[in-house]
């Protein structure tokens, strides 16, 4: 783990740990409806002032927390156009498979490439810690599968060629 | 574009796959639906077995260094070791490779398989560019569309091919029928009756959508007609009882016979029907087998289950008949009008024949019983045909084949760009191929 | 698979069956093959008489370079007048074949590379030129040969596809073979670009006597002034250049080789797809694995006691 990386993730946990502290809360606007504050936007005084946590100008994280729901947008690091393109791939893949996510959110918000969406009901069942474990995880976890996925993508682009080559030898 | 690059046509099938052209008659390739990776059969942690690898280990910090490490060592080109189809059941036979069936009960269970099992049957052995390409793939019936959104992510994102068209496949049993001279009008109301290997599916389809509620199927198919005669052979001691000898015998000499009790004495009157199977052992001897009873007894487990089993007993009519009865009631007609055969397992000689006359026994009995009780009123009757055809055997591929050749087949499909526009989604409605509105 | 097989597999196995001595049936099969060849497989006279056609969207440009001689080179007792809708046939008459079983199994694989000798042509040729030049280029010092030899033969120009062509040019030391590609989505272009910079690179690190690659976004100097080549140095084409030295050129070699660079590009997207499909693989696992922990926030699906059908119980471990 690189010197930057543990107080960045270290910074993360912690902002998240704070920010989830979600209680039941109807909307104020529609009757008998319970809606994410955070995405619906409605009241204003029910939204707290979002935060945006920085390892480089490539890798942040953007949490938005309101009274019953936070939102965490993750900006995967992307150094050139293949992980780009990776990231872009998976990203698609995972949302794709939202359904069995339940915190995912279907579409990033704009200038982040994956976003969560966690609401009361999300705490209620599911522990706190483990929930700010899974997207700890998940931000250790994409990065070294990207970095992975690029350098299986340059070996195999290497043997494929090699392959091609050798007969003419 | 002036010459269009014919459909490709795949119907990948619990045990056999069949992939071909569209507008040929029959499937160019035919193959089981198997691949031999590296590796012990069905082993966890296999190559390319990514849930099992991963259901195995419930702790994700071992668990996640486990596959990780497990990755990095096969950077290789493991993924590209693989056979598929008669190759790979002849990989599998020597050391090194474990053979896996990606697909249980007509669905797609393991995706990575499946992914490589279409790569190489569009590389290796159709040999086309799918960019170049529409696909018209099938799948069974009550398929969940999840599945057919995993499938439109395969073939449009890592093969990027042209368009895509699924349809199910009793539906396309339906438009295989077209060939018969019996049929006169296309519709696609029918009952399908597609016997294949290891089950016997009756699906009722009205109008191009098959009515999920009033499937059945029946454990009886062709696996179990190969195990009969093979236990008969047995009982009489016959010098070779293999199942490769049972299975020449069921496709060469078995037929349906009207009557059992009245071809047992046709049989003891007339020896000649009694036949002599030569079999070739693996060691170049040959052997003779007598074949006799068993090739009318053997497709009679359809009609009469009793014989070969103890806990199905319920016959194919009465199955059939059911299956039409639970149908709305205003399809009804149309159902028992438009019985079609499917499958390996319906090619017996008078099979269609002798179906078609239990049904409307059933079905006259019940007419008569119901003009009884509402006193003296008479009924129209209700027309039951059986269809048989030439094309029963690859009966979906086939139905694939013939509207994929159609001009407005290409609009039917989603194209890529569509699938770039609306994502997977937009797989989980297609317009009817050959439905009303359809040529 | 790895590597392309040159052939077409389904014309082979069709054709090995046939004649393999079984009962003569009639056949009327549409088979495609890459850049979007057509072949047609009937009987239209008699079940005993085989006739194969073959379409390809570049035959004039082949009949050009002479793909009439060499296609009647390799087929020629067997060549009829082509098929309507077809560019070249070929009919076999099971009842003519050859009596040993290696003539025939030869017959066999040489039917089956219809497509290859097809489009062969072109290559032949430019190895004709090349002896030809190599000839001519050795009666002068290179600074005072004449224009001609210094300059090589034409440009020869194969449209294989839509929009992909391969051009071909002898010069009197090597034979420069340049493939235009094109990526109509960014996930192969970028892909693409990889796989292409290890082809550039696979020369210089591993294989010294592989021919030489190299690939740039505009038409390289070869190309100036051939008809049809778009100077817009944009829209994702590229242009793939394999220059053969004379080590491969000998006369020897020549069929392999043509064989193998004729597979390029399907070779090239083959594999591109092939590493889309694992890297699949990879987020599938990679998924699973992320489900799992979130899983393990439920602390519901922990906890309660689940009984097997026998009655035992265990408790999912956290």
């Amino acid at each position: 783990m690189s010197q930057s990386l543990r107080p960045y993730l270290q910074a993360v946990r912690s902002s998240l740990m704070a920010a989830l502290c979600l209680s039941n809360f109807a909307s104020q606007t529609a009757e008998r409806h319970n809606v994410p504050e955070v995405e619906a936007r409605t009241s204003p005084e029910v939204l707290l002032t979002p935060l945006t946590i920085a390892r480089n100008e490539n890798e942040r994280v953007l949490i938005e927390p309101s009274i019953n729901s936070i939102r965490i947008s993750i900006k995967i690091k992307q150094a050139d156009e293949i992980e780009h393109i990776l990231v872009h791939k998976f990203t698609r893949f995972l949302t794709q498979r939202a359904e069995s996510f339940f915190i995912l959110r279907r579409k990033p918000i704009k200038g982040y490439d994956i976003s969560f969406l966690i609401t009361n009901f999300h705490t209620e069942e599911m522990l706190k810690h483990k929930l700010v474990d899974f997207i700890i995880q998940f931000m250790e976890e994409v990065d070294k599968e990207i970095s992975e996925m690029k350098l299986f993508l340059n070996a195999r682009a290497r043997f494929v060629a090699e392959s091609f080559l050798t007969p003419f030898d | 574009m002036a010459n269009q690059t014919p459909a490709v046509v795949m119907d990948n099938g619990t045990g056999f796959s069949k992939l071909g052209f569209a507008g040929n008659d029959s499937p160019s390739f035919v193959f089981p639906t198997a691949i031999a990776t590296k590796g012990p059969a069905g082993g966890s942690g296999g190559s390319g077995s990514g849930r099992p690898a991963v259901a195995n280990k419930p702790s994700f910090l071992t668990g996640g260094a486990g596959p990780t490490g497990h990755l990095s060592a096969k950077r290789g080109t493991e993924d590209l070791d693989f056979f598929i189809g008669d190759e790979a059941i002849n990989a599998a036979s020597g050391p090194g490779y474990g053979l896996h069936y990606p697909i249980r009960h007509g669905q797609i269970e393991n995706w990575d398989h499946m992914e490589r099992f279409w790569s190489n049957s569009i590389f290796k052995y159709l040999r086309v560019e799918p960019e170049d390409h529409y696909f018209l793939l099938t799948e069974p019936p009550l398929n969940p569309p999840e599945n057919r959104e995993n499938t439109a992510e395969i073939f449009f994102e890592s093969f990027n091919c042209a368009g895509l068209y699924i349809a199910v496949q009793a539906v396309l049993a339906l438009a295989a029928s077209w060939t018969s001279s019996k049929v006169t009008d296309r519709s696609l109301t029918g009952t399908v009756i597609d016997s294949g290997d290891g089950v016997t599916h009756v699906i009722p389809v009205a109008e191009g959508y098959v009515i999920g509620s009033s499937i059945k199927s029946i454990p009886i198919a062709g696996r179990d007609i190969t195990y009969f005669v093979q236990s008969l052979l047995r009982d009489r001691g016959e010098p070779d009882s293999s199942l490769k000898t049972a299975q020449e015998i069921k496709e060469e000499y078995c037929y349906v016979c009207p009557d059992i009790v009245n071809e047992f004495a046709k049989y003891d009157r007339d020896r000649s029907r009694f036949l002599k199977h030569v079999m070739t052992q693996p060691g170049g001897r040959q052997v003779t087998v007598d074949v006799g009873y068993e090739r009318f007894l053997a497709p009679e487990i359809f009609f009469n289950p009793e014989i070969y089993s103890s806990d199905f007993l319920t016959p194919l009519p009465v199955v059939v008949d059911g299956v039409i009865q639970s149908s709305p009631i205003d399809v009804r007609r149309g159902l028992y009008k438009n019985i079609v055969l499917s499958g390996g397992s319906t090619l017996y000689k008078d099979f269609g024949r002798r179906l078609q006359r239990d049904i409307k026994q059933l079905v006259d009995a019940r007419i008569r019983q119901s003009e009884l009780r509402s006193g003296g009123a008479k009924s129209g009757g209700l027309e039951v045909q059986v269809i048989t055809h030439k094309r029963q055997r690859h009966g979906p591929w086939f139905g694939g084949s013939l509207l994929g050749q159609t001009p407005e087949f290409r609009s039917y499909c989603h194209t890529k760009a569509e699938y770039q526009e609306y994502g997977p989604g937009i797989v989980r409605r297609f317009a009817l191929l050959g439905g009303p509105g359809g040529s | 698979m790895l590597l392309l097989d040159y052939q077409n597999v389904l014309i082979q196995s069709v054709l090995t069956e046939r004649f393999s001595g079984a009962p003569p049936v009639s056949i009327d099969q549409t088979v495609s093959d890459f850049d979007g060849v057509t072949f047609h497989i009937s009987t239209p006279e008699a079940k005993t008489k085989i006739m194969v056609s073959i379409q390809i969207r570049c035959f004039q440009d082949l009949l050009r370079y002479g793909a009439e001689e060499v296609l009647n080179r390799e087929y020629g007792p067997y060549v009829v007048p082509p098929e309507p809708g077809f560019d070249f046939s070929i009919v076999v008459d099971l009842e003519n074949l050859p009596a040993e079983k290696e003539a025939r199994d030869e017959l066999v694989k040489n039917i089956s590379l219809l497509k290859r000798n097809a489009m062969a042509a072109p290559f032949e040729q430019a190895y004709q030129e090349y002896y030809h030049l190599k000839a001519e280029a050795a009666k002068f010092t290179s600074e005072e040969a004449p224009q001609d030899v210094r300059e090589g033969g034409e440009v020869k120009v194969i449209h294989y596809r839509e929009e992909e062509a391969i051009y071909v040019k002898a010069s009197h030391d090597s034979v420069t073979v340049i493939f235009s590609t094109i990526f109509r989505e960014e996930t192969d272009r970028v892909f693409g670009k990889v796989f292409i910079q290890e082809f550039v690179d696979a020369r210089r690190r591993a294989i010294q006597n592989a021919p030489q690659v190299l690939f740039r976004n505009d038409p390289p100097l070869e190309l100036q002034g051939v008809p049809g080549v778009k100077n817009t140095g944009t829209g994702g084409i590229g242009y793939v250049t394999f220059v053969l030295y004379p080590r491969h050129l000998t006369p020897q070699r020549m069929p392999d080789v043509i064989s193998h660079i004729q597979t390029f590009r399907d070779y090239f997207h083959y594999h591109i797809k092939a590493s889309k499909a694992y890297i699949h693989t990879r987020m599938r696992r990679r998924t699973a694995d992320f489900l799992q922990v979130l899983r393990r926030a439920r602390p519901d699906s922990e906890e309660k006691e689940r009984k097997t059908a026998s009655g035992r119980t265990f408790k999912v471990g956290s």
